[in-house]
Formats: C-alpha cells, sequence, structure tokens
C-alpha cells in the first residue's frame, strides 16, 4: 500500500460522502411536510454535502498535479457564504407571501407579534 | 490594529527586497518573522497584538464547522427516520448584538446550527425569529448556541 | 477504480436531480420551487467537480464559480420577485 493508494482512498470517501450527503437531503425534500422544514434540508445538508466534495477535488488536484487551484478555495468560500443566505431568504419570502406553515407545527410567535404590531403599522404608514 | 498589519506587510516587503528574490515563499519568511518582531515589541503599541484576533476568528471557524456537521447529521437522521415525528414551530429570541455585520453574521451562524433557520429580523428591537424543526428537541438547545456563538462573535468584533 | 468510484458519484447527483426536478413540477408553492431550483444548481456544482477528477483536467474549475454565483443571484432575484413584485430596492427597510 503505498501513498497515492491511500490519497486516492481518501479522495473516493470525501467526494462519495458529499454525494450520499446531498442525495439523502433531496430525499427530504420529498418526505418533510413544508417549505421550512425542507429549507432545514436544503441549507444544512446539501452545504455540507458540496464542501466534501469540493475539498476532496481540491486535495485530488493538489496531490495529483501538485497545483493549489486558489479558484476551488474561492468556491468553496462561496458556497459557505452564501447558501445560508439563499436559505434564509427563501423562507423569508415564503412566509411574507402567506406559504401556510404543515398541520403539525405547534407554535407561531411571528404571526402573534404580528398580530400585536397591525396597528402599530398601519399609524406608521399614514405618518410619513 | 490596523498600524500592525500594514507594518508586519512593509516588514515582508522588505525582507523580500533585501533578499532580492521575488516569490511567495521569501515574503511569508518576512511576514513571519515581521510578526514575531511586533509580538516581542507589543507593548509598545496602542492597541493588543493583532494575532489575538485572528486566533479568535481561528476559533469562531473551528465552532462554525463543528455545529455544521453536527447539524447535518441531526437534520439526515430526522430525514432517514421510517416515520417523520417532528413538531416545527416558530419562536422568538432576543439578542444583545447591534450592528449590521455582528447580526448578518450571528444569521449565518444560526442558519447552519442544529435545526434553525432564521425566518425574520427586526434589527432595532434586537429581536429575531427562528424556525424550528422540533421545538420541544431544539428550543433549549438553539438558544444555548445563540449565547455560545454571540460570545465568539463579540470577541472577534471588538 | 478511482474512475468507477467518479461515475457511481455522477450517477447517484444525477438521482438526486431529478427527484429536486420532482418538487420543481410538483411544488405546491413557488418558495418550494425555488429551493428546489437552487439545490440543483448545488447538485450541478458537484457534478463539475467530480467531472473535473474523472477527466483529470482543471479546466472547468472556473465553472464552479460561475454556477455557484447564477445560483445565487437567481435565487435572490426569485425570492424579492415573490416578496413584493421589486428586485432591485433602492431604499433600505427595516
Amino acid at each position: 500500500m503505498n501513498v497515492n493508494a491511500i490519497i486516492e482512498i481518501l479522495i473516493a470517501v470525501m467526494v462519495l460522502a458529499g454525494t450520499v450527503l446531498s442525495l439523502l437531503s433531496s430525499l427530504g425534500f420529498i418526505r418533510l411536510p413544508d417549505v421550512y422544514t425542507r429549507a432545514h434540508a436544503a441549507t444544512k445538508s446539501v452545504t455540507l454535502g458540496i464542501l466534501f466534495i469540493l475539498l476532496g477535488t481540491f486535495l485530488y488536484f493538489w496531490f495529483v498535479h501538485g497545483l493549489i487551484s486558489i479558484r476551488l478555495l474561492l468556491g468553496i468560500v462561496f458556497v459557505f457564504l452564501t447558501a445560508p443566505v439563499a436559505g434564509h431568504l427563501i423562507i423569508r419570502s415564503a412566509y411574507r407571501s402567506g406559504v401556510k406553515l404543515s398541520d403539525t407545527s405547534v407554535k407561531d410567535e411571528l404571526r402573534e407579534d404580528l398580530k400585536k404590531a397591525t396597528q402599530l403599522e398601519k399609524y406608521h404608514s399614514r405618518e410619513g | 490594529m490596523t498600524l500592525q498589519i500594514l507594518l508586519n506587510l512593509v516588514i515582508g516587503m522588505v525582507w523580500m527586497l533585501l533578499h532580492d528574490e521575488w516569490n511567495m515563499l521569501t515574503f511569508t519568511i518576512g511576514f513571519l518573522i515581521g510578526s514575531i518582531f511586533i509580538f516581542a515589541l507589543r507593548r509598545f503599541f496602542p492597541g493588543p497584538f493583532y494575532g489575538l484576533k485572528i486566533w479568535s476568528i481561528i476559533k469562531l471557524l473551528i465552532l462554525f464547522n463543528v455545529e455544521l456537521v453536527k447539524s447535518s447529521l441531526i437534520v439526515i437522521g430526522q430525514i432517514t427516520r421510517p416515520k417523520l415525528n417532528i413538531q416545527p414551530g416558530i419562536f422568538k429570541l432576543e439578542t444583545k448584538l447591534k450592528s449590521d455585520w455582528e447580526i448578518i453574521m450571528l444569521t449565518n451562524l444560526l442558519a447552519l446550527t442544529p435545526g434553525s433557520a432564521v425566518l425574520e429580523i427586526a434589527p432595532q428591537e434586537g429581536v429575531m425569529y427562528i424556525h424550528a424543526m422540533d421545538m420541544a428537541e431544539f428550543r433549549h438547545s438553539i438558544a444555548k448556541t445563540k449565547d455560545l456563538f454571540e460570545e465568539a462573535i463579540i470577541e472577534v468584533m471588538r | 477504480m478511482l474512475n468507477n468510484l467518479m461515475l457511481l458519484s455522477m450517477f447517484l447527483l444525477s438521482v438526486s436531480i431529478v427527484i429536486s426536478l420532482y418538487r420543481v413540477i410538483r411544488g405546491p408553492s413557488m418558495p418550494d420551487r425555488i429551493l428546489a431550483l437552487d439545490s440543483i444548481g448545488y447538485s450541478v456544482i458537484g457534478i463539475v467537480a467530480v467531472l473535473c477528477i474523472l477527466l483529470d483536467t482543471h479546466a472547468y474549475l472556473e465553472t464552479i464559480l460561475l454556477i455557484g454565483i447564477l445560483a445565487f443571484l437567481s435565487t435572490i432575484a426569485l425570492c424579492k420577485f415573490i416578496e413584493r413584485g421589486v428586485v432591485i430596492e433602492r431604499e433600505r427597510d427595516h
């Protein structure tokens, strides 16, 4: 067993782990009941899966070709930064456009607070 | 702190000039030597040594990665369970962070912690509304991790 | 061996794209579709990375950045659009 074989196994394990993570989270798209819970699956597991795949690719080019690819590192940082923002924006727009929570939900404190604040908001809009 | 980093860059450049070798390796060696000098002379600078700040950034990143792995495993565990029994819900959390950047960082971190996703932010009241995947299981752990993140962010930003 | 494993991983990623496509077509609401499109974008990034290993070239690595930026921007534009019908805001709101 030489070094190259070990590195190949490491790369294959990382890429396959990322693949399985993103496959399982897309399974979550079918099973979970509403947008908000699906967003959990999309933001967390997909991000981690893509990170694993890109890290495996980075290691491959580093060890096999001796090439430290800045582009891949930039891609990792970019995915890391943008995935949570996209998830937050999607569920915020879902809530604002009135998508209902699933029936199994137990509590909605935002709706209670908004009910209290509606009159205040109308007041402000008339003033300004 | 900006002064220290600038000074360190200048030391690296001067090291490269003195060696007359224009590559990254020489610059890195000069930069490391410069940081040792600045660390030795840290009493004479107005602020604390900037390496401490970098160390706290590294600590924040490690915390972030650990939480990301944990949360992915939890979500996968919920999905692959043969019968789904989750009770999602929205609850309110108060934060003591004030500026925009701090709140952005906290939101990004909370979006990747176990079972939580930030739904709406009201920065003036310092309130965040968080959608939890399972209210009974995660509500207290989310509040706990939020305190952890807040301390780490304050250490980095202030 | 590595080649076969990479082919397997590309196949699994394609399966996850098909599953997301089901959500795009079926999705009861618009945010569902946007979410599924977003995750299709990430799966495509993964496929390009695996393809780079498979073909043993680093010519396609720019594509990863490009697809990432396009997926993120389109997600944001669609979200803004269904939120209030304005894509670019002139004033910050609180």
